[in-house]
């Protein structure tokens, strides 16, 4: 009987019909959740989220990440190709896009001198507080909107300053990454400010506590909220008169590759005091929405404030 | 042995489907503990503006009472499946349909509430990772638990575990292929950068989560289908307290339960494993490339198990996987000692890897083994057969020594050994002195090794072996037959 009755159950069909069902409900979660959380889906977070970056830690540097600029390509290789290979193939026939394998450039290890080699980071220390100055000086003057001669000039000091310090030519991206991002770290934190942190096994102190910019501003426990209004649409037309196509082209991007255009005022407010409003320009391309880096302005979100 | 204790039960294809059901389960669970802690510390509430220290201890707190509920849940579910009298079976309904609620909720873990209340936040934490615990018990320990219930015959059992086992193993890593893949697959679909920024939302790991949780259904389904429990269930109804007490009073069963309290320390080379790459591979990347060999040797660990259970029994492959993995990971301290830290030991010292590897095929096979026979004990001496509880109480002691070893592990790598923590915001790992890396070494070999021979110890004690273990099983059969007959007649 129970044998009869275990035959009635028809395991095969409950297999099927559970594994679909599941894979409708995956699927259903998955899309809702994807849709909900991937900014790049939401034009006005992409805009909140550019003035965010560079607001909150004068990180104009990563905002990048969400532009029109990083499209096809990562953030990183972009700076990589058009900043940091020309400098490390110096010698060599390099332009943007050329293959460098074959290619002998200063980030051979052969350049390391004794130095280099021996370096267990203290150098590196003393190149990075080196740049410093002049990456506050450059974000400082101009934010980030014209970041060709921001990385034009801190590379070149960049190689001077790595020579003396070292005693020899060797360049690579990571150094320079490095150094650059070190730099854009210590702006932020000039900025916001830092608190006496311990390693909590050892209670080494890691940091100490030093009154950020913004803080002398807006008082210790500011907190400053980001939000896009007054949404636009903008006609292809209107936006592609007042786009930089050249530099698009050298993001990989074609002026047809945009199907929709919008601009956002984004306010920065401390509580209720407006302290900055930019005009975002963002672009649909594909389904995902870009911040179109030519045409906005951020100067604004680096006005409001002096360091120094 | 009569032929009644040769006689082959299983068609092959069964043997290969509970191994693939085994994987499937792993794959989920193997994925989610580690991808849901980064979830909930990185990922969750990104941008809400909450106290980091507060959830970094929240977060720790959640996986401690979750752990709890997992123990609870431990015992709670064995006696729960060990009342089960289906006409599936005992374990299969908790698999078959436990894996629905399980997958479900999975999923829901990485679908965190769009909060700005910090309180909201952390009472979801608890909540949906306990569940996910409990859940996850429901499935997980009646999946182990099988394997006692696949065939009445010890020696076909033997194999069917020894196989599932090492298709647990494999599972357990599946996650990370998956995370992979669907990385490259994004980046194929997104481009670089965009792909960066979606990572930098968490949105791998719920896609990633996803495929895991269609993975277990998809393979445990595949076992619903094709296998059948063959060793029939007792009837008697037995009450939570005798039930529990089972767990302790079985001495063999204690005895094996106990191997993973004495050997609690083994995987302490897991919390220092990052730093050996750091310092000795050159690049914290590279703990994938540390881990590997072993991996592939624990693979090949629990296939090799299996031959030698063919030579020798429970008992003597237990002690023998010991003493030879205490000795592997003591050459490879002495060799790594021999040659310095420096380039010329990564090679020898991932091949000993690979070496050290093997052992841990073992523990993932002979106690199960050895439980399956446990439990034909019990039977033996009670009348009743309680698969649940048995694995159950196994899977008990595994937690707490799995707490142990995480308390254990930070504070060898952070006190014992004298770490120092760079200072420097540019410097991510400061220098060591010499003092620091041996200590290092040693919590990566010597104190494992240590803790290998300590897991041996109980089993000294552990008799169900050679003359015993066939008589109890010649008396199982035999009593199983009279049933037969007897409700035949009846």
């Amino acid at each position: 009987m129970a044998k009869k009755n275990a035959k009635e159950f028809n395991f095969k069909l409950y297999a099927v019909a559970v594994f679909f069902a599941v894979l409708a409900a995956l699927v259903a979660i998955t899309y809702s959740t994807y849709t909900a959380r991937y900014i790049a889906l939401h034009p006005d977070r992409v805009a909140e989220n550019f003035v965010d970056t560079v607001v909150q830690n004068g990180d104009g540097y990563n905002a990048y990440k969400t532009t029109v600029a990083s499209k096809n390509m990562k953030y990183g290789d972009f700076i990589r190709k058009y900043y940091m290979n020309p400098l490390i193939f110096r010698d060599e026939a390099y332009t943007p896009g050329t293959p460098t394998d074959a290619m002998t450039g200063y980030n051979d290890d052969s350049f390391k001198g004794e130095k280099s080699l021996n370096d267990d980071g203290t150098l590196q220390g003393q190149l990075i507080d080196r740049m410093y100055p002049l990456y506050e000086e450059l974000v400082s003057e101009n934010g980030w909107d014209n970041y060709d001669k921001i990385y034009t000039e801190y590379f070149d000091e960049l190689i001077k300053a790595r020579k003396e310090i070292y005693g020899d030519d060797y360049l690579s991206d990571e150094v320079m990454f490095t150094v650059l991002e070190a730099n854009v770290l210590t702006y932020g934190q000039t900025l916001t400010g830092t608190e006496d942190t311990f390693d909590e096994n050892t209670g080494i102190q890691l940091t100490k506590k030093q009154e950020g910019v913004y803080q002398k501003l807006f008082g210790e426990d500011y907190k400053l909220t980001v939000k896009a209004e007054n949404e636009k649409a903008i006609e292809l037309s209107d936006w592609l008169a007042s786009t930089d196509e050249a530099a698009l082209e050298t993001y990989g991007i074609k002026a047809d590759d945009v199907k929709e255009a919008k601009s956002f005022d984004v306010t920065v407010c401390s509580g209720d005091e407006k302290i900055a409003t930019v005009t975002v320009t963002v672009v649909k391309i594909k389904s995902s929405w870009y911040v179109d880096n030519t045409v906005t302005d951020t100067s604004a979100l680096y006005e409001f404030y002096e360091i120094g | 042995m009569n032929d009644g204790a040769n006689k082959k039960y299983m068609k092959k294809s069964e043997i290969v489907t509970f191994g693939i059901g085994l994987f499937g389960v792993a794959l989920l669970t193997g994925w989610m503990p580690d991808y849901t802690a980064t979830f909930f510390a990185d990922f969750a509430f990104k941008g809400k503006g909450f106290d980091s220290d507060t959830m970094s201890g929240i977060i720790s707190t959640v996986f401690l009472v979750a752990g709890i509920v997992g123990a609870v849940c431990e015992l709670v579910i064995g006696y729960l499946v060990d009342n089960t009298k289906t006409k599936f079976g005992k374990v299969k309904p908790w698999v078959g349909f436990g894996v629905v609620p399980l997958a479900l909720i999975s999923m829901l873990v990485f679908v965190a509430p769009n909060t700005n209340n910090q309180t909201v936040a952390i009472i979801w934490m608890f909540v949906i990772y306990s569940l996910y615990t409990a859940f996850c018990c429901a499935v997980e320990s009646p999946a182990n638990c099988f394997g006692s219930l696949c065939s009445p015959n010890p020696s076909e059992r033997s194999s069917a575990i020894s196989i599932a086992s090492f298709l647990r193993s494999v599972g357990q890593s599946g996650g990370m292929v998956v995370i992979l893949v669907v990385g490259l697959i994004m980046k194929a679909v997104m481009g670089q950068q965009q792909f960066k920024n979606a990572e930098a939302q968490g949105l791998d790991l719920i896609i990633s989560t996803a495929v895991c949780a269609l993975g277990i259904i998809l393979f445990t389904m595949i076992f619903f289908v094709n296998n059948k429990e063959r060793v029939p269930f007792t009837q008697e109804k037995v009450s939570l307290k005798d039930a529990v007490k089972v767990v302790f009073t079985n001495k063999n069963l204690l005895m094996v339960s106990l191997t993973k309290l004495t050997g609690c320390g083994r995987g302490v080379y897991g919390t220092v494993s990052l730093y050996i790459a750091v310092f000795l591979l050159g690049s914290k990347d590279l703990k994938l490339a540390l881990l590997l060999p072993m991996g592939i040797g624990t693979a090949v660990g629990t296939l090799l198990v299996n031959f030698v259970l063919k030579k020798f029994n429970t008992k003597q492959t237990f002690i023998l996987f010991c003493v030879y993995g205490a000795s592997s990971l003591a050459i490879l301290f002495l060799v790594s000692r021999g040659i310095g830290f420096n380039d010329g030991l990564i090679i020898p010292f991932l091949i000993l890897n690979f070496f050290c590897g093997l052992q841990h095929g073992n523990t993932n096979v002979t106690p199960n083994i050895m439980i399956a026979d446990c439990v034909d004990e019990i039977e033996y001496k009670t009348g009743k057969r309680q698969e649940g509880l048995a694995y159950a109480g196994y899977g008990l002691f595994s937690k707490v020594a799995s707490a142990l070893t995480k308390g254990f592990g930070p504070w060898l790598l952070y006190t014992w050994s004298g770490y120092a923590v760079s200072t420097n915001a540019s410097v991510a790992y400061a220098q060591q002195t010499d003092g620091t890396l041996n200590k290092l070494l040693m919590i990566y070999t010597i104190i494992p090794a240590v803790f290998v021979v300590l897991q041996a110890v109980p089993i000294f004690f552990y008799d169900m072996v050679g003359e015993k273990k066939e008589r109890i099983i010649k008396e199982l059969i035999a009593r199983r037959e009279a049933n037969g007959e007897a409700k035949s007649e009846g």
